[in-house]
């Protein structure tokens, strides 16, 4: 369960970290964050107390508002510099 | 003695879903990403039902393979890249970040050798554990405050969302 959960994240810090395409990075972000919720549940089966997965809960809630957030960063962006590779955002303004 | 089914269910999903992992960062295409990631939290939420979480189960597969994957798939098909395929998908300092990722991975693996015990068949819990009626009741007594906290940054997010995406110039 928690080599799992481990295992997981570990996809996700190389997603984030190898891949160009700034979408595919918040979705390896999901990722991580998922695998976080798998850990949080685990110990909440293992030690009989719901409050783990009250805290997943918030976590999901937490992923939606970083999505919303993210994606339209990525737009705003894509309008200004089309195109989703993180290293053509080089410039803070323009 | 336990039924062997649950492990085996188990098996499964842990290997599906590092497998679907895997292949989702590995993917040329973003939209063969995204469905590898689909598939990865479809697994996640058997998973999920395995550790007697069956409404967060529900809310997984709902809000996130319902609501946030589609939501990545609308803006990768929004955003247009068809050369995307072409360009290369890692930058120069990829072998970097696979030591840092099976680093992290070995570090959070070996802080939990020394527990044997599977959640998967082990401890025995209480029936209700994952029940809407077990998690309403704690997020309306004791987290009633984070509840709420969590609806106004759903609220921030969704008037950041909408500021950062409007067109400069139109008419709010």
């Amino acid at each position: 369960m928690y080599g799992l959960s481990a295992i997981l994240f570990g996809i996700g810090v190389f997603g984030f970290l190898a891949r160009r395409n700034i979408i595919l990075m918040f979705v390896s972000v999901e990722i991580m964050l998922n695998a976080v919720n798998l850990s949080l549940i685990g110990f909440s089966r293992h030690l009989g107390d719901s409050r783990g997965q009250v805290l997943a809960l918030f976590v999901i809630a937490v992923a939606a508002a970083e999505a919303g957030i993210g994606l339209g960063l990525v737009i705003a962006l894509n309008r200004n510099k089309p195109g989703a590779g993180v290293a053509d955002l080089t410039t803070l303004r323009w | 003695m336990p039924s062997i089914t649950p492990l085996l269910a188990f098996y499964y999903f842990a290997l599906a879903s590092v497998l679907s992992g895997l292949l989702a960062v590995t993917r040329k295409s973003p939209v063969h990403s995204m469905l590898w990631v689909l598939s990865l939290f479809m697994h996640m939420a058997g998973i999920f039902v395995l550790l007697s979480a069956e409404f967060l189960a529900a809310v997984q597969v709902i809000v996130y393979a319902g609501a946030i994957l589609i939501f990545y798939l609308f803006v990768v098909m929004l955003l247009d890249l068809p050369d995307e395929e072409s360009r290369p998908r890692y930058g120069k300092h990829w072998p970097f970040a696979a030591l840092g990722g099976i680093a992290f991975s070995v570090l959070a693996l070996s802080g939990g050798v020394g527990q044997k015990a599977s959640a998967a068949t082990g401890v025995t819990a209480q029936p209700d554990l994952g029940s809407v009626a077990s998690l309403g009741r704690e997020l309306f007594g004791p987290y009633a405050l984070p509840f709420e906290i969590a609806s106004v940054l759903l609220l921030a997010a969704i008037i950041g969302a909408v500021v950062l995406a409007r067109r400069r110039g139109a008419t709010p």
